[in-house]
């Protein structure tokens, strides 16, 4: 199958970036998600605006109180990384069941994020750390949280010509358990369980509607399955029906508050 | 060549990269992927595709020693960059260890994911030179063979990965 | 009883083909692109059944790069159809597509980019009819009917000699038409009086899914005309068959056509009979050079798929658990075209009852035609699809009368030597003393707690196909030796087995022997690759290749020595002089001819005459156990034992004869847990391998045992008989069988993905009312 044709930029500073971005002037790193949808007729746009090139994209830093990732930060780093393994274990832990080796070298966590797939490890965890996520446009900056940021299938809070800079993630970091049941190449439903700096507890569940939801609990004992799978949509596919998925999904919130009640015993 | 759409000023780029080490300068289309260019532009044929979805391996290649599906890869990327491929694998007359693995443990049948399942143990074993078996079928993982039933190749993997120690 | 192990045949040697598929070098069809080659692509299809009211082209003719759209109307001066056994199958959908994906029309373009967008701009438009997506949708009264011909067909003699009762459907004069593709019933004693006298009746229904084999290398063809001869590189199993079609088409005599098939990356039966070759030759007809054609995934599970079933099955036991009587009734769903479908139904039918003494039996057969993609051949070829009801029935009645379910087998498997098809080969196996050797290793690591449970199954399959075989070996002048056949090297290893058939026939070093394959101008006849035949039926004939030559040889040197053919003794790579001396092959081939030039070649021949003369030609064992463990939260199924026996008769190579087995049984368990294509309205949800989920390597069992049995009992070269399908027959009602135990709920249906197992374990139905 081949590509539709288009035309491909390589700024080198997130200006020039800005400059080139349009409806049809898209965002491009990875590849592992647009090229895919491109080939599949799914988008069709007319130019990629190649962010590899910019050096700022590829960073991983701490600043002050909070850990900074690039955007184009590929999945394999965030995995092996020791700043991010210092700081934030669940992200590297998520990242490392990310797809398959080549998605994970070859995908960056800003794609990951901006293409609003449903069934992301990432937004699941970055919900749970309660990232801010760096957007900007010529015109300035802003940030949104992550728990903003999803708003359905394959649409964000981003826009047309908004670049996401970097993911901004507080520190102390949350700590606690990413579990997910899957049988293909993405997850089906996925739960983050964390015990917030602040001592109470989260538990995210994504993957297994159109955008995650969450609930915080005072206590990992309080947690509360039945509740917490009302609040998603599950969608039937090939993975499940919705009533299958409402099950496994309770099961799934249950074991990721065991887990985490046993790691703080 | 010609692509099908007039050219706009950006629907070619010029790639300038070490294939196998090799360097090779030459201008392709922007929807070029790897895949194509490599087979169809460079003649080197190993590297198979199958899915085209990155989930079944095939295509794996290295791009400055990180596996890439060359399905979903853009030619243009490997600018200024180090591919390595199936047949950049062996020495001269010399097999690699891992081809040479494969071969002794009936890690392949049909060959056509076999290129693809090089490399990755290639990647794998280049960060990990010691993995457990557990490690191995994780990272591997994400190649599909429908020949072998895949204990073979984990066999042969570790077995590679013990020569290699070993020679190091 | 063991077999004689040998200096080459029976050594586990390292495969040659390996050693340039591990280098990149080892050429497939797709790496083939001749000089001058245009590339075409497809345009396929939009609609599950709908008239075509026209094909609008201007727009893809003005791509810059695109040479010709060909669409049927272009192929009037053509026999435009092709199929082996019922020629339904249009090469270009002439007035109307029948499915989803069937090609409509052939771009063909300057690459492979100009093709593809030429192919996006070619309109078609259509008028929708009501379509048929499934069996019992087809069978229904007021059905859509695909096909308003009959296209003449007729089996040749050897599908009929495969089908134990073929018959094609009779309309008579004025036919009324239906959707049945093809039937065959098979039955002996009396049914209905066994089952009314017997101690208990079990009875159920169980669905086949609807699988793709996957092989890595989709469909592929490379085709030219020169003069006025065809030359096709194709990734096809049977290029003589292909031929066949081939020159009806193009009404050309079988010598001008000539195909030609490189490595093949994978088959498994789906690369049987004829695909794409039409597609790409009356590509090259129309623009007269080169033409190549790659599919991509989705295009080749829209060429072939495997038949998805529904079988009803009941039998009568008496209170020991022995077999009274069983009666079958199983539909194929075949898909929009006959392709090999009606001998996928034979074989069903032949196959679905099990090696077992079955004193009164009744199987009904159809292979219905519906508007989803065709299907056809797939490793073990309707067995899977009837082992699924057989052995699960087989399991209830065990079950319901308290007998452990290796226990009921051991009571009706057929001895040795007995007869499973009246009139046709005894059983060349010791299938009781096969199933004990599953057993013990279950019972080995078996774990004893909830969730866990071992399952069993057995089969026995009519295979080999049809025995007509040929070969050639060349021996040269420095005793090295040329090996032809027409049989296809796709994975299995065919290629280094003839080779030390052949070293050890004529006493050569295997590095002296080269086996080259499947091209139709320039190997030796081969009527398929499949069937599990190529070791001891090519065997056979290349066995008598090799004596041949050795005749040859004797004539040739009792002719330069001056003495009695008699008084030469046969030796490795030479024959001895009464007074002692060696007198190598080549040696007295350069002193024969003079010269220091010149070969001899042995030609082998079989056919169904002498040991070949029953069929089968040989029972391909099916035997395997399996433990699985289960999440009973999710339903998640785990194997943990996985345990095949191999019965080959002689290993040539036990490393490749395990290598077969264990690759078989996994692609068991994809369709056992897996695998299933899945049509909603008139296209598949899943024609990708993202959600096509086919087994990986951390679903791998934590046990694998795969046993290797040689009795020396097949009918081929040293006792062998085939090997390589065996362990998948089983497989799907083997993890049946073992879930059933360790849920204790009945599964009908396959794959037990982990929310069926879940539902079965909670009683819910299959699927949620709306």
């Amino acid at each position: 199958m081949v590509l539709p044709p288009f035309a491909l930029h390589r700024p080198t500073t997130t200006a020039q970036a800005l400059s080139l971005l349009a409806e049809d002037s898209v965002p491009y790193s990875g590849g592992t998600e647009l090229l895919l949808a491109m080939r599949m007729g799914l988008i069709r746009p007319t130019a990629l605006v190649d962010l590899k090139r910019i050096p700022e994209m590829q960073e991983i830093r701490t600043d002050r109180s909070r850990l900074l990732i690039g955007a184009g930060v590929s999945h394999d780093r965030l995995a092996t990384d020791p700043l991010v393994e210092q700081h934030a274990r669940l992200l590297a832990a998520a990242e490392r069941e990310v797809g398959n080796a080549r998605v994970r070298a070859q995908g960056s966590i800003g794609g990951n994020i901006c293409f609003g797939e449903p069934r992301s490890d990432v937004a699941t965890v970055l919900i749970a750390l309660e990232a801010e996520l760096g957007l900007a446009n010529s015109a300035g900056e802003r940030s949104v949280p992550a728990e903003e940021f999803f708003l359905g299938p394959y649409w964000t809070a981003r826009d047309a010509t908004e670049l996401l800079t970097a993911i901004s993630i507080p520190l102390p970091c949350a700590e606690g358990v990413y579990l997910k049941f899957q049988t293909v190449e993405r997850p089906t439903v996925a739960v983050a369980a964390v015990r917030r700096p602040g001592g109470d507890y989260r538990v995210v569940v994504g993957a297994v509607g159109e955008v995650p939801v969450w609930a915080d609990y005072p206590g990992v004992g309080e947690v509360d399955p039945v509740d917490l799978v009302g609040r998603t949509s599950p969608v039937s596919d090939l993975t499940g029906s919705e009533r299958y998925k409402r099950h496994v999904t309770e099961v799934y919130i249950r074991r990721a508050a065991e887990l985490l009640a046993e790691s703080e015993r | 060549m010609t692509a099908a759409q007039p050219a706009t000023g950006h629907d070619h780029v010029v790639v300038a990269a070490d294939v196998n080490g090799v360097s090779v300068t030459e201008p392709v289309p922007t929807r070029w992927t790897l895949a194509q260019f490599l087979r169809d532009r460079l003649g080197l044929t190993g590297t198979k595709v199958s899915c085209e979805l990155q989930v079944c391996g095939a295509c794996s290649v290295l791009v400055d020693g990180a596996p890439v599906s060359a399905c979903t890869y853009l030619a243009a990327d490997i600018d200024g960059r180090r591919v390595q491929t199936v047949e950049g694998l062996a020495a001269r007359d010399q097999l690699h260890p891992l081809q040479r693995s494969f071969v002794e443990h009936f890690a392949l049948q049909c060959g056509f994911c076999t290129p693809g399942f090089l490399m990755m143990a290639k990647a794998l074993l280049d960060r990990n030179p010691d993995p457990t078996e557990d490690e191995v079928k994780e990272y591997l993982d994400g190649n599909i063979c429908r020949c072998t039933g895949y204990e073979p190749i984990v066999a042969a993997v570790l077995d590679a990965a013990k020569r290699m120690r070993g020679q190091a | 009883m063991s077999v004689e192990r040998r200096r080459v045949a029976g050594q586990a040697v390292q495969r040659r083909d390996l050693f340039e598929k591990v280098t990149g070098a080892a050429t497939y069809t797709v790496d083939v692109t001749p000089p001058g080659c245009l590339h075409a692509k497809v345009v396929r299809s939009s609609r599950a059944h709908a008239r075509i009211l026209g094909i609008e082209t201007s727009a893809a003719l003005a791509v810059p790069g695109v040479i010709a759209v060909v669409t049927a109307s272009d192929l009037a001066a053509l026999f435009p159809r092709f199929g082996h056994i019922i020629p339904d199958h249009a090469i270009l959908a002439m007035e109307k597509v029948r499915y989803y994906g069937e090609p409509v029309a052939l771009v063909v373009a300057e690459n492979i980019v100009a093709a593809s967008d030429g192919a996006e701009a070619v309109q078609v438009r259509y008028e929708d009819l009501p379509a048929a997506m499934d069996a019992e949708a087809a069978l229904a009264p007021d059905a859509p009917i695909l096909h308003d011909d009959d296209y003449g067909a007729s089996g040749d003699e050897s599908f009929s000699e495969m089908a134990a009762t073929p018959g094609l459907p009779d309309h008579g004069d004025s036919p009324p038409r239906t959707n049945v593709a093809h039937t065959v019933d098979l039955s002996w004693g009396d049914v209905d009086a066994a089952l009314a006298q017997a101690h208990i009746v079990v009875e159920n229904r169980v669905h086949y899914p609807m699988l793709y084999a996957y092989a890595m290398e989709p469909y592929n063809a490379v085709a030219s005309f020169t003069e006025d001869s065809l030359h096709v590189v194709s990734s096809a199993q049977h290029p003589f068959m292909v031929r066949t079609d081939l020159a009806r088409i193009f009404s050309l005599p079988l010598s001008r056509v000539r195909v030609q098939v490189p490595y093949l990356g994978g088959g498994y039966g789906s690369k049987s009979y004829t695909k794409i070759e039409p597609l790409a030759a009356v590509g090259a007809w129309v623009v007269r050079q080169p033409v190549k054609l790659v599919l991509d995934v989705e295009e080749a599970i829209y060429t072939t798929r495997a038949d998805s079933a529904a079988i009803t099955v009941r039998s009568g036991f008496d209170a020991e658990g022995r077999i009274l009587a069983r009666a079958f009734d199983i539909v194929l769903d075949s898909g929009a075209y006959a392709d090999n479908s009606p001998l996928v139904l034979a074989k069903a039918v032949n196959r679905c009852f099990g090696p077992y003494r079955v004193p009164n039996l009744r199987v009904r057969g159809r292979s219905v035609y519906t508007n989803t993609s065709p299907a056809s051949s797939y490793r073990g070829f309707g067995a899977p699809q009837g082992a699924l009801a057989g052995e699960t029935n087989l399991d209830r009645a065990a079950a319901q009368l308290g007998i452990d379910p290796v226990e009921i087998r051991r009571r009706n498997l057929v001895p040795p030597g007995g007869e499973i098809l009246p009139g046709k080969r005894g059983i060349d196996a010791d299938l009781p003393a096969d199933l004990e050797l599953v057993a013990e290793s279950l019972q080995r690591d078996a774990r004893t707690v909830p969730g866990h449970g071992i399952g069993v199954a057995c089969t026995a399959s009519d295979a080999g196909a049809y025995p007509i075989s040929t070969a050639i070996v060349r021996v040269q002048t420095d005793g090295s030796v040329t090996v032809l056949s027409g049989s296809t090297e796709m994975g299995q290893g065919s290629r280094s087995v003839l080779a030390q058939l052949v070293a050890e026939e004529l006493g050569v070093p295997i590095e002296a022997v080269d086996v080259v394959q499947s091209d139709t101008a320039m190997s030796s006849y081969e009527r398929t690759t499949g069937a599990s035949r190529t070791t001891t039926l090519v065997g056979l004939a290349v066995q008598r290749a090799c004596a041949d030559a050795r005749a040859k040889l004797t004539e040739m040197a009792a002719e330069i020595e001056q003495c009695p053919p008699e008084s030469l003794a046969q030796g490795d790579g030479v024959l001895e002089s009464a007074d002692g001396r060696k007198l190598a092959f080549g040696d007295i081939i350069s002193r024969w001819f003079g010269g220091d030039a010149g070969e001899v070649t042995g030609v082998g021949t079989l056919r169904r005459d002498g040991r070949t003369q029953k069929m089968p030609p040989f029972w391909e064992v099916g035997m395997v156990g399996v433990e699985v463990g289960i999440d009973p939260e999710t339903g998640v199924v785990r194997v943990d034992q996985l345990v095949t026996v191999a019965d080959v008769g002689f290993a040539f190579n036990p490393k490749a004869v395990e290598g077969q087995d264990l690759g078989a049984a996994t692609q068991g368990l994809g369709g056992a847990l897996f695998e299933e294509l899945v049509y909603d309205g008139p296209q598949l949800v899943n024609p990708n391998m993202v959600e096509y989920r086919v087994p990986r390597m951390t679903d791998l069992a934590d046990k694998i045992e795969s046993i290797v049995v040689e009795r020396g009992d097949g009918v081929g070269p040293y006792g062998a008989k085939g090997g390589g399908e065996g362990a998948l027959n089983p497989m799907g009602a083997a993890v049946a069988n073992a879930v059933a135990m360790a849920t204790g709920k009945w599964p009908s249906r396959l794959p037990l993905t982990p929310e069926r197992v879940w539902r079965l374990v909670n009683d819910l139905p299959e699927v949620d009312a709306e």
